[in-house]
């Protein structure tokens, strides 16, 4: 019986696929008629000849005046630069090798850099426009980055991730989180003295918060022409977080301070970690509203984790969803990464300042944590280290405290409380996104 | 112009950082109103209950050896003085 149905099924489908195809060629008969058209007898130079044209070498060798840069919104586009068309890409390979490098061989956030780095590899590819509106790049760009959907997916992923028992076991510390949102305000001022308006000079300054999701938030509502290189910026910044943040936190701090041990985390009970999402998203309501997009999906995912009765739900959102997304984020950044948009002087400015705005509030976090200890008694003294880890980037810069920590003390493990300063601070960038939002 | 527009930014500053700080040092206060109050009303699990508890644990645990142990050292040295 079996054995009779599958060639009739198959039979079915290959009679289907044929009408299929003939449906197809007969919708468009005018393109084929046009194509046939067209064609003259071409002789096999005049082949290779044409072929030749549509070569990298000779769009590289041959850079003309009517080709246009490629953008997700198509009437943005303008005609690119001779140099843009030549040298310009092969810098940018350059940049993209690097990342490569960086990402490969030096472990620095591989799972931002690599999709970032690749996706400014194919935006640069002469002629095929993926980054162009109907290219992948552009497609992926208008589905989550132009829209700032994406962001909010990954936060909600990163409340799924978040534990907050050592904010909740030192609740202290959160102020460290907020210190380090002095790197975003002193930016602004930062940028608004080499020159950029203050609405752009917010959209910049964000890149301080360390927290890529908030700056794209942010960009896309203040200064969307800057989003590109704002995310770029933030993104190869967070990743840079063990090359910028170690000789700032050795150069404030003393060997003795590097050295202090803190005392065993409290327990913390479940309740109060189930409580905290909606603790949190009630305070942003009351004082912050414009920060509720954010904090809601970060509180959203943070809460699924905490009520341990949809650990399904909870799961997708920290594993594969955050996965899917940080692939369509990294590409769609990378896009941006094209030499008509990167190589540009504002992209210097942002990237100066975002550096600026990084050390910043690594050294603010710090600073706090030196003035906590000032106040506090001897047995409640706390490692300036972790004053680092208020910039938001997690858990990366929480690992880099505890590295540094480690260098001068095996013993001394400060992860966990360094994980406090660093859960504040993706509240406090979201915070201080609030307030951006609110002035203007 | 210039420096108009770098004051505003400055005050910026001062709003932002004044608002990130209330934000967060009302947060810090919550957490820990939420901690006493959990703590009081259902401290069950693992938090005061055991703390409490075990102290008491151990210092009951510690007597009976103590008594043990003196009961021992009480019957050999009644043995010793047979």
């Amino acid at each position: 019986m079996k054995k009779t149905i599958v060639p009739v099924l198959l039979a079915l489908f290959m009679l289907l696929s044929v009408n299929a195809y003939a449906g197809s060629s007969s919708v468009t008969p005018q393109e084929q008629e046009e194509v046939h058209h067209e064609y003259k007898e071409k002789s096999i130079t005049q082949l290779i000849d044409s072929f030749y044209k549509t070569t990298g070498i000779y769009s590289f060798v041959n850079p003309s005046d009517d080709i246009m840069t490629a953008e997700a919104h198509s009437e943005d586009a303008r005609p690119m630069t001779t140099f843009e068309q030549t040298w310009g890409r092969l810098i940018m390979f350059g940049i993209v090798f690097l990342l490569f490098y960086l990402a490969i061989a030096k472990g620095f956030e591989p799972l931002l850099l690599l999709p970032i780095a690749f996706g400014g590899l194919l935006a640069n590819i002469p002629l095929a426009q993926i980054a162009g509106e109907h290219g992948m790049l552009g497609i992926i760009y208008n589905m989550g980055i132009a829209n700032g959907f994406f962001p909010l997916l990954i936060f909600m992923g990163v409340g799924a991730m978040t534990d907050f028992t050592p904010l909740l076991a030192n609740p202290k510390s959160a102020l460290l989180g907020g210190a380090a949102q002095f790197g975003i305000f002193g930016s602004l001022v930062g940028a608004v003295a080499i020159g950029f308006d203050l609405q752009s000079a917010s959209a910049i300054s964000i890149i301080g918060g360390a927290d890529g999701p908030t700056s794209i938030f942010v960009a896309n509502r203040l200064a969307p022409e800057l989003l590109g290189a704002i995310a770029v910026a933030a993104y190869s910044y967070m990743a840079l977080v063990p090359v910028i943040q170690p000789p700032i936190m050795k150069m404030l701090t003393t060997e003795a301070e590097r050295r202090i041990k803190m005392p065993k985390q409290r327990k913390v009970h479940k309740l109060e970690n189930l409580f905290l999402p909606i603790l949190i998203l009630m305070l942003t309501i009351v004082f912050l509203p414009e920060s509720a997009p954010l904090i809601g999906a970060f509180a959203f995912g943070n809460f699924l984790k905490q009520s341990g009765v949809v650990e399904r739900l909870s799961d997708t959102m920290q594993n594969s969803l955050i996965n899917i997304v940080t692939i369509f984020l990294g590409l769609g950044v990378g896009s941006k990464l094209a030499a008509d948009k990167f190589l540009v002087l504002d992209t210097l400015g942002i990237m100066i300042i975002g550096l600026l705005a990084f050390s910043a509030g690594t050294a603010a976090g710090v600073i706090m944590a030196k003035i906590m200890n000032k106040f506090s008694s001897a047995e409640n003294q706390i490692n300036p280290l972790i004053g680092a880890a208020g910039v938001s980037a997690v858990p990366m810069a929480a690992r880099v405290v505890s590295k540094v920590g480690q260098e001068y003390d095996r013993s001394n493990v400060l992860l966990m409380h360094a994980m406090g300063p660093n859960v504040a601070g993706v509240i406090g960038s979201a915070v201080a996104a609030g307030v951006l939002l609110s002035i203007f | 112009m210039e420096t108009n527009v770098l004051m505003e930014s400055v005050k910026f500053m001062f709003l932002g950082m004044g608002v990130v700080f209330l934000f967060l040092t009302i947060m810090v206060y919550a957490i820990k109103l939420q901690a006493k109050l959990i703590g009081k009303y259902f401290p069950l699990p693992e938090k005061k209950a055991q703390e409490v508890n075990k102290p008491q644990n151990v210092s009951s645990h510690m007597a009976q050896k103590v008594a043990a142990i003196t009961a021992v050292i009480h019957h050999e040295q009644q043995k010793g003085n047979e």
